[in-house]
């Protein structure tokens, strides 16, 4: 061994300049924000009481797209999941526009609430939200759920407690706070029992994490399983295989 | 050799093994501190000795750190790494986005600093073991507490990510950084233990 090797000036700057460029490189990655938003809102909602053939309760749940679109997409998400809200500003808009307004697609929310303390009460003031438009203004939820989203902080989880999601809830058009406080305050047991439904569903499929997606083939009865924020591609390819099987 | 033969505070540099009074013991202590503190520095340039050993620091720090991110939601990174393993970058920026609206700038500073140290604790136990196989069986024996505190320290934050248990590092204190500054603790302990590792050392 080269006992007698010495630290050169060269190495030093080599190794200081590599450290630079490690952090450096770290940070960039960290402080870049999402420069692909953009604004999307679907044309269509629907509800609907069936339980599918992968066995994913609809009722009470938020659905975009046409009722006949022949690949379903459940998407388990959570309003506390950074990861959650780079799949929403990032790869859903693409998904909406090429898959769900061509009617290839429809979208069912559900809650899988695993983040932090605030993840449960976040998906009941989701729920009663949809209870409240999902007939008369659908849209109005859309626009809650976005901003939601947007209200995620920096870091931590701080941000998510009752005054946040009750300011979000009365500063969205078309959704009356009141019916949502009595949505929360009289059913909120058995919302909690439909989001724990949710909750077993997911993990029955196999999902770890949030977001977490299957891609099914209601005609076919063929299913595939997505977990985490993939690139617009990856998601494209995996529907395009789904609905051709 | 330097002849240093001091690492676990059983002899001053002066060869006193008897304490005169509380002055003589907290100066002592002191300069057990500072001696450690000078065995942290001569370890962490260790890797500066030579162009390999550089080259080794570098390539276990970036590979400590992208098991690290990528364990942080190993179901996605398997999942897009076996669809596509040129995805490995994005894969990389995105959990490292994610860990750091998760845990914040202090969070992300200390995976930094995490994979850092355990690419100069590998680059020195590499030294340490081989040494170990010249010398004595017995020498190696007492490498390994080090290396083993070394070792566990790294996997600390990415075990209860590989294991699956999802939300783990968010359950513990402070988002798990608790545990990341435990690691980090733990590797320094294992620096400041060895020092440069060509020098002599009583285990």
């Amino acid at each position: 061994m080269d006992e007698g090797s010495n630290i050169t000036r060269r190495r030093a700057l080599l190794a200081g300049g590599g450290t630079l460029l490690f952090g450096g490189g770290v940070a960039y990655a960290a402080s870049r924000s999402g420069s692909n938003e953009q604004a999307y809102v679907p044309s269509n909602f629907h509800t609907s009481e069936e339980t599918t053939g992968f066995g994913v309760e609809l009722a009470g749940r938020p659905i975009v797209g046409e009722p006949d679109a022949p690949v379903d997409v459940y998407y388990w998400t959570d309003y506390l999941c950074p990861f959650c809200k780079e799949f929403e500003r990032e790869t859903l808009p693409d998904i909406g526009t090429d898959y769900v307004e061509t009617g290839d697609v429809r979208v069912v929310f559900l809650s899988y609430p695993n983040i932090g303390e605030y993840s449960l009460p976040a998906a009941v003031w989701s729920r009663c939200v949809w209870d409240q438009v999902a007939e008369t203004q659908p849209a109005a939820y859309w626009h809650w759920h976005e901003s939601a989203f947007d209200a995620q902080s920096e870091s931590g989880h701080d941000w998510a407690d009752e005054e946040t999601f009750a300011g979000i809830t009365e500063e969205t058009e078309n959704v009356e706070r009141s019916a949502v406080d009595d949505c929360r305050e009289n059913r909120g047991d058995a919302v909690q029992e439909s989001i724990d439904v949710d909750l077993q569903t997911g993990r029955s499929a196999g999902l770890q994490g949030t977001p977490g997606f299957v891609l099914y083939n209601r005609e076919a009865d063929v299913a595939g399983k997505m977990v985490g924020a993939h690139p617009y591609e990856n998601f494209a390819n995996a529907i395009d295989q789904i609905r051709d099987a | 050799m330097n002849g240093r033969a001091d690492t676990d505070g059983r002899a001053d540099p002066e060869g006193r093994t008897d304490p005169e009074g509380r002055a003589g013991a907290d100066g002592r202590a002191g300069a057990d501190g500072r001696r450690w503190l000078r065995a942290v520095g001569d370890a962490v340039a260790y890797p500066l000795t030579s162009n390999g050993r550089l080259l080794v620091a570098g390539v276990a720090t970036a590979a400590t750190y992208a098991v690290l991110v990528l364990s942080s939601f190993p179901q996605f990174s398997l999942q897009l790494l076996t669809n596509d393993p040129t995805d490995l970058p994005y894969a990389l920026v995105t959990l490292t986005r994610e860990a750091y609206l998760t845990t914040g700038w202090l969070g992300l500073a200390l995976l930094t600093a995490y994979a850092l140290l355990t690419g100069v604790a590998v680059t020195n136990a590499v030294t340490l073991v081989r040494r170990a196989r010249r010398r004595s069986a017995s020498t190696l024996v007492g490498v390994v507490p080090g290396l083993l505190a070394a070792g566990c320290a790294s996997c600390g934050a990415g075990v209860l990510g590989a294991l699956d248990f999802v939300g783990a590092m968010a359950a513990l204190p402070f988002d798990g950084n608790l545990l990341r500054v435990g690691g980090i603790l733990l590797l320094l302990f294992f620096l400041g233990r060895t020092g440069d590792p060509r020098t002599c050392a009583i285990q």
